[in-house]
């Protein structure tokens, strides 16, 4: 157990390290020159070269990437192009708000997936699992965009519940101007990943009960309410645990996409703000911290994996 | 006076509605268990076995609809209280006890469960109970064990766990579901003294599930043959097997390699499948594979009798004619078997690497040396993890070695072989369900070789693939058929066939027959004697079965943690002077007609991955012929008896030649 922990915490290490070299590259080959963009079409040659100096735009690639790399280590990620002030703030301000969107997100996914997931398992065939299945059907097939249009047009324009932009802070809004700015980017966000991860725990929870081990479990007389939840569940609930840090992923993509249209100021539409002024800092500081929580949520899920599986949390035979 | 029995079945009809109509599973089965007995349930797949069982714990499922005139279990009907009994006055043991344990509750859990339900005690009450049931079904450190995982256990303990916990509420009638399939023979006959001494000491009444007449024959008092979900025959199970009055219990016998009848020239096929039992025939159902069968058997059969039921009007009029014997075909003089095949030193290893520094694997193969002649069998058995399938690869080089050489027709065969040793040396997997494209018709999956080592194409191809199916006994229009379309027997046939399209001299037959049903097992194993006879090819038959590999092998080679122990030709193996392992083998297999030799009988301890020796005999560790330290620390000698009989061990070999012979 304590050496799966240590090979996986190191590969993660890796991951991040090799994802600053990539991100580094990629930023880097992508055309045009950033001191024109800070200067303006008419800047002097002189201009930019002075420009490229001050930057230290002027310096071998490999020196460039030591001096990014090793303040990156210091927690130093360098001076915002574009807004005149560090990055790091300006990064830590906006994944504070994207992280309220995500975490509330992802609960309300593994809670509502995992007992629809359930219901439709014990009740296979009947007329609620086949709505569910389609449902999830038709909700895993339509982009997050198409929902989000849908639901400000709806909830914000027709019917004017909820405000369709913006972010209150709870300290500002109280808490139902803050939850009213919440509630259209999180179901949007969920309805996709919600029918992913039910879709999932229903067939790895069907896998369960028709297994040889639940039949065991019958066989010794134990009422099925028991057999469900001691059996069958938490050894259908392991793939689940999986899927569920992949999503982690697709719901920061998502999030980008929910971000820009709500005009919630996350650390989805700070990306795209970086990007649309070539503020490379801040685009490189924003691409590291999602593909950091992107690793760290697959390591607690290798984590919890473990943690409930006992063929790699106890290894070795007995007797 | 005539005491109730504890079980009763009488009239028990069951359908299960499927997408083709009903079916009909099991039609008026009928079967009584006094307390204290035991009853066989035999028949081969498809019979019903398993419905019964399932039938009996009210756990059928959703589709299933039974019928029954009574249900009886102790004076209660279990059609309503079987929820109630189950696991409390019957315990249950499936076969496979590494499917039937969950994988993330320990075991001390799982065999306390039904204590903390059924008697309510508490969850240290019961652990405690668990460690002592545990004990007594013969595990070792019962405690540690029992906060142990399925996953940390062999799969003779795990079966023993299974058990326990069957037997934890001390129920009077134990289920037991083909409880030593999925087991070693040395485990299976671990577990069958387990069961004889459960019988013996607590009075447990058996109904047990088997496919092999064997263990039937050693634990119960009576049987139940069960075909197409009929019952066919019933009663005392020593006559029964004796002599079988209903067709198919004589086929079924007939069907079966015998270890004590030596090696026979046929087996006898029980032609054709089971019949659609969507449409039950009103008259006999084995009738159309019936080599007795006349105009009259298409009335109704009522099971007759009166110690001895049998569900056949012909029964007294055929006792005694022989089942009629498939012809061979015309032996061509055998060719005197020089070596075909000659591997020395194989060795292969698996596991081990590391990142940073090599750690040693397990050695599965440990310098293997063996000679083949040409159309000659050479048998290999041993229990799984031995090497056996490892070295049955590294002959043909489909996995590479790590050290030693293969010479095949006088020529080295390199680690990348070529095409033409490709050609001339093919394999038979033992499970066709994987081993079959599921995406290839027949004539797809046949054709491939015949354009691929250049023999045949187009318009000949055809005609190459239809000869190939007559070859196996298959009619022309399989050509278009997908694997799914096909039974068990005939899916391992297309094996067979495709591993003879390049017209090979040496087939790796690895566990070739071991998932057929005996009667299709038997026509695969005459088709191999034929193929051996008319074509003159050779085998590595690689087997658990050792009846089987002693009807069709000419050498037998036992193999135990990757080394050959014992080498010979079948008759000098079979009987002393033998390897302390294979004696062990031989008198762990259950054969019919045996009863009473129990005593006698040799027990391992453990199995092949219990405790690792380095040094000395491999087998030491589990050898009940244990000398003293020279077979721990020194690597025994090969003693020769005679000309081709070998045996690797340290005692004297006048004391290897007086040993007792091993079979009844």
């Amino acid at each position: 157990m304590a050496g799966f922990l240590a090979r996986r915490f190191l590969s993660v290490v890796f991951v991040l390290w090799a994802m600053t070299v990539m991100v580094f590259a990629i930023v880097h080959i992508l055309p045009g020159s950033v001191a024109h963009m800070i200067l303006g079409e008419y800047a002097t040659n002189a201009a930019i070269a002075e420009m490229e100096e001050r930057l230290g735009l002027n310096l071998p690639l490999y020196e460039q990437y030591w001096r990014w790399f090793s303040g990156l280590m210091r927690g130093d990620f360098g001076q915002s192009l574009t807004m005149e002030r560090p990055v790091g703030p300006v990064i830590l301000e906006a994944l504070g708000r994207s992280a309220i969107l995500a975490s509330i997100s992802i609960v309300l996914v593994a809670i509502i997936g995992i007992a629809l997931g359930i219901h439709s398992a014990t009740h296979v065939n009947s007329w609620s699992d086949r709505g569910l299945t389609l449902m999830q059907y038709f909700f895993i097939a339509v982009p997050e965009f198409f929902w989000c249009i849908l639901v400000i047009i709806f909830f914000a324009v027709w019917l004017g519940w909820l405000p369709a932009t913006g972010y209150t802070p709870l300290a500002d809004g109280g808490f139902l101007g803050w939850a009213k700015h919440l509630i259209l980017p999180v179901s949007t966000l969920v309805l996709g990943l919600i029918a992913h991860v039910s879709r999932l725990t229903r067939s790895s929870m069907l896998e369960a009960i028709e297994s040889k081990y639940v039949l065991a479990a019958r066989a010794k007389g134990l009422p099925e309410r028991i057999v469900l939840r001691r059996h069958a569940l938490p050894n259908a609930l392991l793939p689940t645990i999986t899927i569920l840090a992949v999503d982690v992923g697709i719901l920061i993509g998502g999030i980008v996409v929910v971000e820009s249209v709500f005009a919630f100021p996350g650390l989805g539409r700070m990306l795209i703000y970086a990007i649309d002024h070539q503020d490379i800092p801040l685009m490189m500081g924003g691409m590291i911290v999602i593909t950091a929580i992107y690793a760290l949520a697959n390591l607690a899920a290798d984590i919890l994996y473990a943690v409930l599986n006992p063929r790699i949390r106890v290894t070795g035979t007995a007797g | 006076m005539v005491t109730d029995p504890l079980l009763s079945i009488q009239g028990l009809s069951l359908q299960y509605a499927t997408q083709r109509g009903a079916v009909h599973a099991l039609q008026d089965v009928s079967l009584a268990i006094p307390r204290g007995g035991a009853m066989g349930l035999v028949g081969e797949s498809g019979s019903g076995k398993s419905s019964v069982v399932l039938a009996l714990l009210g756990l059928l499922g959703e589709g299933a609809s039974l019928t029954c005139d009574a249900l009886r279990f102790d004076g209660e009907d279990l059609r309503e209280a079987a929820a109630r009994l189950r696991g409390q006055r019957i315990g249950v043991v499936f076969q496979d006890p590494a499917a039937a344990l969950n994988p993330s509750l320990t075991i001390g859990f799982q065999v306390a469960e039904p204590l903390i339900q059924h008697q309510g005690l508490s969850r240290e009450a019961a652990l405690a109970r668990a460690v002592t049931l545990l004990g007594e079904m013969g595990i070792p450190r019962a405690a540690e064990i029992a906060r142990a995982y399925p996953h940390q256990l062999s799969g003779g303990m795990k079966q023993r766990a299974v058990i326990a916990t069957a037997l934890a509420c001390e129920p009077e009638l134990l289920l037991l579901d083909e409880p030593t399939t999925a087991l070693d023979v040395t485990v299976e006959a671990q577990i069958l003294d387990l069961l004889e001494k459960l019988r013996r000491e607590r009075g447990v009444s058996m109904l047990l599930v088997s496919h092999n007449l064997g263990i039937v024959d050693r634990l119960c008092d009576e049987l139940t043959v069960l075909y197409a979900g009929r019952v066919v025959e019933q009663g005392r199970c020593a006559p029964v097997l004796a002599v079988p009055s209903h067709p198919y219990t004589r086929g079924l016998l007939a069907a079966l390699p015998r270890l004590d009848r030596g090696r026979m020239a046929r087996l006898v096929p029980i032609p054709g499948g089971l019949p659609d039992l969507t449409q039950p025939m009103p008259g006999c159902n084995f009738q159309p594979r019936c080599p007795f069968a006349l105009d009259a058997c298409g009335a109704p059969q009522l099971l007759q009798g009166e110690a001895r039921l049998s569900r056949c009007h012909r029964a007294a009029e055929i006792e005694g004619e022989a089942w009629p014997i498939p012809e061979a075909p015309e032996a061509v003089a055998r060719p005197i078997p020089t070596p075909l095949l000659v591997a020395e030193g194989l060795a292969r290893s698996f596991g081990g690497g590391g990142l940073f520094r090599r750690r040693a694997g397990t050695r599965a193969v440990d310098g293997v040396s063996l000679t083949i002649g040409r159309g000659e069998v050479l048998g290999l058995v041993g229990e799984s993890g031995c090497g056996k399938s490892t070295l049955g690869r590294l002959v043909l080089r489909l996995i590479s070695a790590d050290a030693g050489h293969i010479r095949f027709d006088g020529q080295a065969i390199l680690p990348e072989p070529s095409i033409a040793f490709r050609r001339r040396a093919q394999i038979v997997f033992q499970n066709p369900d994987s081993s079959l494209n599921p995406r290839q018709t027949v004539d797809e999956a046949l054709r491939r070789p015949l354009i691929r080592f250049g023999i045949a194409s187009g318009e000949e191809a055809t005609r190459e693939v239809e000869r190939l199916l007559e070859l196996v006994r298959l009619r022309p229009d399989y050509r278009s058929r997908y694997p799914h379309q096909m039974s068990g027997g005939e899916k391992q046939r297309i094996g067979i066939a495709r591993a003879l399209a390049s017209r090979p001299d040496f087939l790796v037959c690895d566990e070739a027959v071991s998932a057929l049903d005996v009667s299709v097992q038997a026509a695969v194993l005459n088709l191999l004697t034929d193929l051996r006879d008319t074509l003159g090819v050779a085998y590595l038959f690689i087997s658990h079965d050792i009846g089987v590999v002693a009807h069709i092998a000419d050498r037998i080679a036992v193999m135990y943690r990757g080394a050959v122990v014992e080498e010979g030709l079948a008759a000098q193996v079979l009987a002393p002077p033998y390897h302390p392992y294979t004696e062990a083998l031989l008198s762990a297999v259950p054969v019919v007609g045996a009863q009473g030799r129990a005593k006698s009988r040799i027990r391992l301890k453990g199995d092949v991955s219990s405790a690792q020796g380095s040094a000395g005999c491999r087998f030491a560790h589990r050898c009940p012929r244990h000398m003293g330290a020279i077979c721990d620390t020194v690597t025994p000698p090969m003693l020769a008896f005679g000309a081709s009989h070998q045996i690797a061990c340290h005692l004297p070999a006048e004391q290897l030649a007086a040993m007792p012979l091993a079979l009844g």
